[in-house]
């Protein structure tokens, strides 16, 4: 499994993704609030967060195609949403409710990706626990990172060997069922992983704490 | 699926980041009376397999698109409802920081929906249903029902957000409401019938896996009072998103009622019938017309905190308090 498959542009290294992490993190913030903030009628502040967001989304490498089917697959949802207030009024109002709540979501969007495609997710995890995320959390976090790839793994193999054992594909039910009962197994082996790695883990002096050497 | 950033207002965030990070940290502290060392390989371990099986697709009947599963319930029943409120807060929380699904702020409004009203409550009405519905089909039955009913709660919840962001005061939203409730309750059937599968699976091959509370026989009043205002508040939600329809037709007719009348009084242009004025301007001017949207409004909180109230009630006087309105409810 390819370590980057999630987030495949946040380990560069150009000026962005060289920013200080909670830095990087406070101004995503500090973009998102001004976007709920500013009121819609002032729409060419939120032009101006749009082309700078789009700036250094450029300088970070990230590339057009990505932006664009990312957005593909978040438009959809947001339209959906925001044509219903007008559609719920009969089509006559509501239509300012509708484009303020695209923009702000795109806007928001946009910074969001922008964050996660320039910083990686175990940096983004210390930047989060200095602003005060509980250790206890980020350490399950991180475990959880950690064993995404496993559990991941483990999946294609497991699709695999469906995939040499079954011929054709058979009904929509059938497809269901044959679906779950994969996640189904995949749950009975991940909880098995987890007890051994408990014990492992209590082998080596776990006590419940995570010490780290910061 | 998830809310992205921008829809609901900072106010409303805010709020509802703090709920959340109330339930997370009662959650964890709940968690480290029980199984101290192991919560963190088991809760991770847990969200990695979430996180996995939402990648499994399901295919609709609708060709091109397709649903996947939320795993709400299914945690809570492998785990018990606080790690399975930690799974989902873990889950939401990895999307965000990998795939930028769901907004930043609205993280906070995320987790709550999901994994307070989703597994919490939907953990609150598997485990009433469960006292009355025995055997391995029991534990499945009642996880399809939970499943369901917590996928429509977190989506009821997500309305009652909506409007308390500044847009129901001067948009109707009742179609908006119906729409998403009517739209739910089928991505809840779709839920329903995946952890319905996955968990016949545990249960057939490792029944142990299921988690059982420890003491239900010397369970605390305070635990089963809470439990009761859990369902209480899911059957609440879950009701006022059934009633959103049959209100929307309600409304719809009265609309179209006040259409033809008013255009008939335009028709007529009888400057005395003064009554069937209050219907032709219906955009926003009149105050009259806001404040009878608003009692709308109004009247369906209320009813929503009646059927809290009486639930209470219910979880007062009976014995088994979430079992029997939660069975009554799915009947």
């Amino acid at each position: 499994m390819p370590r980057d498959f999630l987030d495949p542009f946040s380990r560069g290294s150009t000026i962005c993704h060289r920013l200080p992490d909670r830095l990087k993190l406070i101004m995503v913030l500090a973009v998102i609030v001004a976007a709920m903030l500013v009121p819609a009628a002032y729409w060419p502040v939120h032009g101006c967060l749009a082309a700078a967001l789009f700036l250094a989304m450029s300088i970070a490498g990230i590339p057009l195609r990505y932006l664009l089917v990312r957005l593909l697959f978040f438009l959809p949802m947001i339209l959906g949403l925001a044509i219903a207030v007008p559609a719920s009024n009969g089509f006559a109002r509501g239509w300012d409710v509708a484009l303020t709540v695209l923009m702000r979501g795109t806007l928001s969007f946009m910074g969001v990706l922008w964050l996660v495609n320039t910083t990686p997710f175990d940096r983004l995890l210390v930047a989060m626990r200095r602003l005060g995320l509980p250790q206890t959390l980020a350490a399950i976090l991180s475990f959880m990172y950690r064993y995404i790839f496993v559990v991941f793994d483990e999946l294609q193999r497991m699709r695999e060997a469906r995939r040499a054992r079954s011929f054709t594909r058979r009904g929509f039910f059938a497809a269901w069922q044959s679906n779950a009962q994969l996640i189904g197994m995949l749950l009975i082996r991940s909880m098995d992983r987890a007890e051994r790695v408990h014990g492992a883990m209590c082998a080596r002096g776990f006590d419940g704490e995570i010490r780290t050497l910061e | 699926m998830h809310i992205p950033d921008g829809i609901l207002s900072p106010e409303v965030c805010g709020s509802m980041a703090l709920a959340a990070a109330g339930a997370v940290g009662y959650s964890l502290h709940q968690l480290k009376q029980t199984v101290s060392t192991k919560t963190i390989p088991l809760t991770g371990m847990m969200g990695a397999l979430v996180f996995a099986g939402q990648m499994i697709n399901f295919p609709l009947v609708v060709a091109p698109v397709s649903g996947h599963l939320l795993g709400g319930v299914l945690a809570s029943v492998i785990l018990g409802p606080w790690a399975g409120c930690l799974v989902i807060a873990l889950v939401l929380t990895v999307q965000w920081a990998l795939f930028a699904d769901g907004g930043m702020l609205a993280l906070g409004v995320n987790i709550f929906n999901m994994g307070v009203v989703g597994a919490w409550g939907g953990y609150a009405v598997y485990a009433g249903l469960r006292r009355h519905l025995q055997g391995p089909q029991g534990t499945v039955a009642a996880a399809v029902i939970a499943s369901w009913l917590s996928v429509l709660a977190a989506s009821s919840m997500f309305c009652v957000e909506f409007a308390f962001s500044g847009y129901g005061r001067t948009y109707d939203l009742t179609n908006l409401f119906a729409l998403m409730a009517t739209f739910h309750s089928l991505i809840g059937i779709g839920e329903g019938l995946i952890t319905g599968f996955v968990l016949s699976v545990v249960v057939k091959l490792r029944p142990d896996l299921i988690y059982q509370p420890q003491d239900a026989a010397t369970a605390s009043p305070a635990i089963s009072t809470s439990r009761a205002i859990t369902v209480g508040v899911v059957l609440a939600l879950a009701v006022a998103g059934f009633l959103a329809p049959f209100a929307s037709e309600y409304s719809d007719g009265l609309e179209a009622v006040a259409e033809r009348m008013s255009f008939d009084s335009l028709a007529a242009t009888d400057p005395t019938v003064l009554v069937l004025d209050d219907y032709e301007v219906p955009i926003g001017e009149n105050p009259s017309w806001l404040w009878s949207k608003l009692s709308v409004s109004i009247a369906g909180v209320g009813g929503t905190l009646a059927v809290l109230a009486a639930a209470l009630l219910l979880g007062r006087g009976l014995k088994p308090p979430a079992s029997r309105t939660g069975a009554g409810h799915a009947a």
